[in-house]
């Protein structure tokens, strides 16, 4: 794993320093002037009886930027990552996408935001690869004039082809992971947070999500990647973290 | 207006996909087709026990108790709804709904379509069956009005399923309370035998929810059953049901998925 920007300023990831001017997407968020995805202060606890899982977190990504976040089993990745989708809410502190949180504009949040869960569930069994992808295709909104292009350049870019007529249940633990990732990436997401990406995938399945990675990167986006430990593979992320006791400590 | 016809896409793609699901399962039309058969069988042979006053003849009774066993069946379809919801959490897609730009409250709402669908049509189904096989009357002049006055009837309904489903954001149990509920409201609601056979007090207590009056206004429009008030009082109703139940209980519905993003359960299954 290459650590390229552990120098940067706390809790936040860049590639060039720069100010984020710019974003490419469907929706032009409103105030470029803030971070594509942040989260400040942000507190999280189970049970009033526990300590927080998260405690006062702050995370501040740049336009295309990659990030790591590490951390042992339990520590508060998934949910972090739960809250930086806006599926869950924090107690305390706000998750924000360009300075809007999910309760604010639930609808462009979800446009902006694409979360990948951890494990092998999201996907109906009963389901082909194709069928999955437009009903994935049509929930996100999606232009109706971009609903089928979308659909192959997914099955392309995450080389479906031979599957496009089977069903889930029929699939392998790696090609349903590779199904949940062309998912995750169909709508062409500003914010991407994978939870253990790599789960089942093969080497070839990984090469193709690195790909699908640097597209986000190159338009400005952001991609938030969490799992226990390093990644053996080459990647170059801006910026590495672990949470400990609730808070990101540089890795 | 984009942005509607992209909404309305996405509707019909939920219910692409139930029916998708549906259709997986190569057994199940025939399954519904033969218990619809059975039903049928058993309460025709019941119908010919039936000598009572309020029942011209066995065959009154028995186009009195088909509309009903197909409203029971409507009936379920409402209730599943929780139990969809249940299937959803546990596979992991509800969050994935959650988390779309369709949200979690439409995509509950478009997930009503295909089951209140397929009950219309298993219920046309029933009927037809009871006609050829049973020789059912119905009555022709006024069927096709039973079709506006289901949709309203459905309409009322939806919004059981939606409060159960409401109950099953928080709970997280698909079917709690629905068995019970639905065995209430066939009694009270007057599918298997006239409501006028109850208690003073449950007669009123009939009154207090849409499945009576629609029940009676469908069996006026398809068996030409006596109706106690005019079909017009018994539409208005429903239509007063489906005004004020169906912002209520879509209201319910999304505080209770905030009440779980909030506490965090909403992941739970």
């Amino acid at each position: 794993m290459t650590q390229r920007a552990l120098e940067a300023p706390v809790h936040a990831a860049t590639r060039d320093g720069a100010a984020p001017t710019s974003v490419v997407g469907r929706q032009k968020p409103e105030a470029v002037d803030a971070f594509p995805l942040e989260m400040t202060g942000v507190t999280k606890r189970w049970r009033k009886d526990l300590p927080p899982v998260l405690n006062q977190l702050d995370l501040a990504l740049e336009p295309g930027t990659l990030t790591w976040v590490g951390g042992r089993n339990g520590a508060g990745k998934t949910t972090m990552l739960r809250i930086a989708a806006g599926l869950i809410e924090p107690e305390q502190g706000r998750a924000q996408v360009w300075g809007v949180t999910a309760q604010e504009n639930r609808v462009r949040y979800q446009t902006l935001v694409s979360f990948l869960p951890a494990g092998d569930r999201g996907l109906y069994a009963r389901l082909t690869v194709r069928r999955q992808l437009e009903f994935w295709a049509r929930i996100s909104m999606l232009p109706r004039a971009q609903v089928n292009g979308a659909i192959d350049r997914a099955i392309h870019d995450f080389d479906l082809d031979q599957l496009v007529d089977r069903r889930v249940d029929r699939m392998s633990m790696g090609q349903r992971q590779r199904l949940r990732i062309a998912m995750t990436f169909l709508p062409g997401p500003e914010i991407v947070l994978l939870d253990e990406p790599l789960t089942s995938l093969d080497a070839e399945g990984a090469d193709l999500l690195l790909s699908a990675v640097e597209k986000v990167l190159d338009r400005d986006g952001v991609v938030l990647w969490c799992s226990p430990s390093g990644e053996s593979l080459d990647l170059a992320f801006d910026a590495s973290w672990i949470i400990d006791r609730g808070r990101l400590v540089p890795a | 207006m984009s942005d509607a016809i992209t909404a309305a896409h996405a509707f019909l793609a939920v219910m692409r996909r139930d029916l998708s699901i549906y259709l997986s399962y190569r057994t199940r039309l025939v399954s519904q087709a033969l218990t619809s058969v059975f039903s049928l069988t058993l309460f025709y042979y019941v119908s010919r026990l039936v000598h009572v006053s309020g029942f011209k003849s066995p065959s009154s009774y028995f186009g009195f108790v088909v509309v009903g066993i197909s409203m029971v069946g409507v009936m379920y379809s409402c209730f599943s709804i929780p139990e969809l919801l249940r299937q959803e959490l546990v596979a992991g897609t509800f969050d994935r709904l959650l988390l779309s730009p369709f949200g979690a409250v439409r995509s509950l709402l478009a997930m009503t379509l295909f089951p209140l669908l397929y009950s219309f049509i298993v219920a046309a189904t029933t009927l037809g069956l009871g006609c050829v096989i049973f020789g059912l009357h119905l009555h022709w002049s006024t069927v096709p009005l039973s079709v506006p006055a289901m949709a309203l009837a459905l309409l009322a309904f939806l919004p059981f399923g939606l409060l159960f489903a409401a109950l099953t954001v928080v709970v997280k149990q698909g079917s709690v309370g629905t068995s019970w509920v639905i065995a209430l409201l066939s009694i009270v609601g007057g599918l298997y035998f006239p409501v006028s056979l109850l208690p003073d007090w449950v007669q009123t207590a009939a009154k207090l929810q849409p499945f009576t009056a629609a029940t009676s206004v469908l069996r006026h429009l398809l068996v030409n059953s006596p109706i106690a008030e005019a079909a017009g009082a018994s539409l208005l109703k429903l239509a007063i049901f489906a005004a004020v139940l169906v912002p209520a209980s879509t209201f319910v519905l999304a505080t209770a998925i905030r009440f779980g993003q909030r506490r965090g359960t909403i992941v739970e299954y």
